[in-house]
């Protein structure tokens, strides 16, 4: 069963390790450059304050050009792989039998039809775990001086190069495309199964999975473990985006916390001595000369506001990580289970 | 007599339709058994039942004195060739040998060799590129290389032109005469079930018609024609099957194991053709479940 699951999957085998062969090469050669600009930067064995300095001047350097590119094409390759392999892989492994009849051929021969599905389950599923986590550990390689980097900037305009909990970045490193790749590939497998269709069941695949993918880091991720929260001094942000409103309105755009560099932020605004969120100016710093100025924000400290902010430490990383993996790889779990069962039950 | 293949009210439903309805049945072993009947008789149903490819909705089915197969062991002794003979499209000719191999421990690699060899295919060839009559011949080759005790074919011949239709059939008699097995066939094709099977099953409706040797039933069902006459005035023996009547004459298919003695009556031997096509159209009669539906889903 081993050899025919190999021979079915074959040709796309081949073409996974394909595209797998031109993202590394891409990679590896625009890599060495991108850690030589890192070395050169000074960045390794810098002290204290000009460790931020010294990264942003880095980030900056790469930040136009190649590098945002091939960063974002290689965080594009992983976050798209398991979608791809859950539409050409998963979808087609039982539909294509339905399709063209061949079940017929495969179910009588001297073979369980669970150890038949069991086989193509498992080397098509590790095969395909196997390659969305080799692209991400050769993108994380690539982009390790750009991680660093962002750690330590006091600000950055490199698109993506944040946090390891930007949208993308989070998705695309550490374990997560192990979860993904498993829950996409099943996932196919699965509408396949249902449908008997493999058009039909790649579609739906693809928009199951794509609502998914939108719904776990905008709704379920910032929830898998209960926020952090602190206050910092308006003066401790070297930043802070401000929109003015009439009549003493005003609001923060919190997107760091300088205590915490790489955490990430949930909420983050204005609060008062008393702890309540605020967004008007006190009387005495809302005339027109001062709002605005540089004497604005002391004078709105000079009355006890301060950022509030809720936000998951970098410390958490790896927690978010390992949890929003079993999620990923419990579903898949379920959903073969599920086509194990229906398998069993024989197509009616 | 040990029965290959035994069902006792046998049942599929396809949502509110039902492929098969009530069927019972029993096949006996050591038989080339020639299961016909109309469109949507239930054949192919009836067939993926028994090859463990459909669960039953109502009633049980007795393959090779177990239930349909599940098991390893069991699917080893059950050989299936469905309809429009499957096979990889994409995979070779030897690809499928290989397939065969790895997953059937009785498999006769000579056996299917020698097969594919004196069918003259081409081992590199994709199966996709093979004309209707080469992959009924691979998936033949494949169903009889395992070594099963019996072979289930469904309607093998039917999408295939006479000449690929009767290489296939003397093919398959050959295969039947060097080993020891039991082989049912569907088909509507009658002509094609009088070369090679000396066991006829009529479904029709998903009832038996009339099930029992061929040489047996022709050797009692006449044909008898005569002067018009009431067919309920004949002797108890003899059960009508089919009867027609001009102004004057009267013919009558009859099933009676006696010696047909009057001498009003001019008796002639009558074809399988003919037989089947009668107990079919005896079927249309009052008591046709129009009901069934036809297709393999």
């Amino acid at each position: 069963m081993i050899w025919l699951t190999w021979r079915q999957f074959r040709a796309q085998a081949v073409t996974a390790a394909a595209a797998l062969a031109v993202f590394a090469v891409l990679l590896a050669v625009t890599g060495p450059h991108l850690a030589s600009l890192y070395a050169a930067s000074g960045i390794t064995g810098c002290h204290g304050g000009s460790c931020g300095q010294l990264a942003s001047n880095f980030l900056s350097q790469v930040g136009t050009g190649l590098y945002p590119a091939v960063y974002l094409l290689g965080i594009a390759g992983i976050v798209l792989a398991p979608a791809v392999i859950g539409i050409f892989w998963g979808a087609p492994l039982i539909a294509r039998e339905f399709e063209a009849g061949t079940f017929r051929l495969a179910w009588t021969q001297s073979i369980t039809r669970t150890r038949w599905l069991a086989v193509k389950l498992a080397l098509t599923g590790l095969a395909a775990m196997a390659i969305t986590e080799a692209l991400s550990l050769i993108q994380a390689w690539w982009a390790a001086p750009i991680g660093q980097a962002a750690r330590l900037a006091t600000d950055s305009n490199f698109p993506l190069g944040m946090s390891p909990f930007s949208l993308l970045a989070f998705d695309a490193h550490g374990i997560t495309p192990l979860g993904y790749a498993a829950f996409a590939f099943t996932l196919g497998v699965t509408a396949g199964v249902l449908i008997r269709r493999t058009v039909p069941a790649m579609a739906i695949t693809l928009a199951i999975f794509a609502a998914v993918q939108v719904a776990m880091p905008l709704s379920i991720r910032p929830h898998l473990f209960p926020p952090d929260h602190t206050t910092a001094a308006l003066s401790s942000f070297s930043s802070l985006p401000t929109q003015i409103r009439p009549n003493g309105g005003f609001a923060f755009g919190v997107d760091y916390l300088p205590s915490q560099p790489g955490a990430w932020i949930l909420s983050g605004g204005a609060v008062n001595a008393a702890g309540q969120p605020v967004s008007t100016s006190p009387a005495a710093c809302r005339s027109e000369a001062i709002t605005g100025s540089p004497a604005w924000t002391p004078c709105l400290t000079s009355h006890g506001i301060r950022i509030a902010v809720s936000y998951q430490p970098t410390s958490r990383y790896w927690a978010l990580q390992l949890t929003e993996t079993a999620i990923y790889v419990a579903l898949a779990l379920v959903l073969a289970s599920y086509c194990f069962w229906r398998l069993s039950r024989r197509p009616s | 007599m040990t029965a290959v293949l035994e069902t006792r009210g046998l049942g599929k439903r396809y949502r509110r339709l039902w492929a098969l309805s009530d069927c019972t049945l029993s096949i006996p072993a050591g038989h080339v058994v020639g299961l016909v009947g109309p469109n949507g008789a239930g054949k192919t149903t009836l067939l993926n039942l028994a090859a463990g490819l459909l669960l039953p909705t109502t009633g049980t089915a007795e393959v090779l004195g177990g239930p349909p197969p599940a098991n390893p062991a069991q699917l080893a002794r059950l050989g299936f060739l469905a309809q429009d003979a499957p096979v990889y499209a994409g995979l070779s000719v030897a690809d499928h040998l290989r397939l065969g191999a790895d997953l059937n421990p009785r498999w006769d690699e000579e056996l299917a060799r020698h097969r594919i060899e004196r069918l003259d295919l081409d081992l590199g060839q994709k199966a996709g590129k093979l004309s209707g009559g080469q992959r009924a011949q691979l998936a033949l080759t494949l169903a009889i290389a395992k070594r099963p005790e019996l072979l289930l074919l469904d309607e093998p011949v039917a999408s295939l032109d006479p000449l690929a239709r009767r290489e296939f059939l003397q093919d398959l008699m050959e295969a039947v005469a060097e080993q020891d097995l039991s082989v049912v066939l569907s088909s509507h094709l009658i002509a094609d079930l009088e070369r090679v099977c000396d066991y006829l099953i009529v479904l029709v409706g998903s009832r038996v018609r009339v099930a029992g040797p061929v040489e047996e039933l022709l050797a009692t069902h006449h044909l008898l024609s005569g002067p018009r006459r009431d067919p309920a005035t004949l002797p108890a023996g003899q059960q009508v099957i089919s009867a027609s009547h001009t102004d004057v004459q009267t013919t009558l298919l009859v099933r009676t194991s006696d010696p047909v003695l009057d001498p009003a009556w001019t008796v002639s031997e009558v074809g399988l053709e003919d037989l089947v096509l009668a107990y079919m159209s005896q079927a249309a009669g009052p008591g046709r479940r129009n009901h069934h539906l036809g297709v393999q889903k």
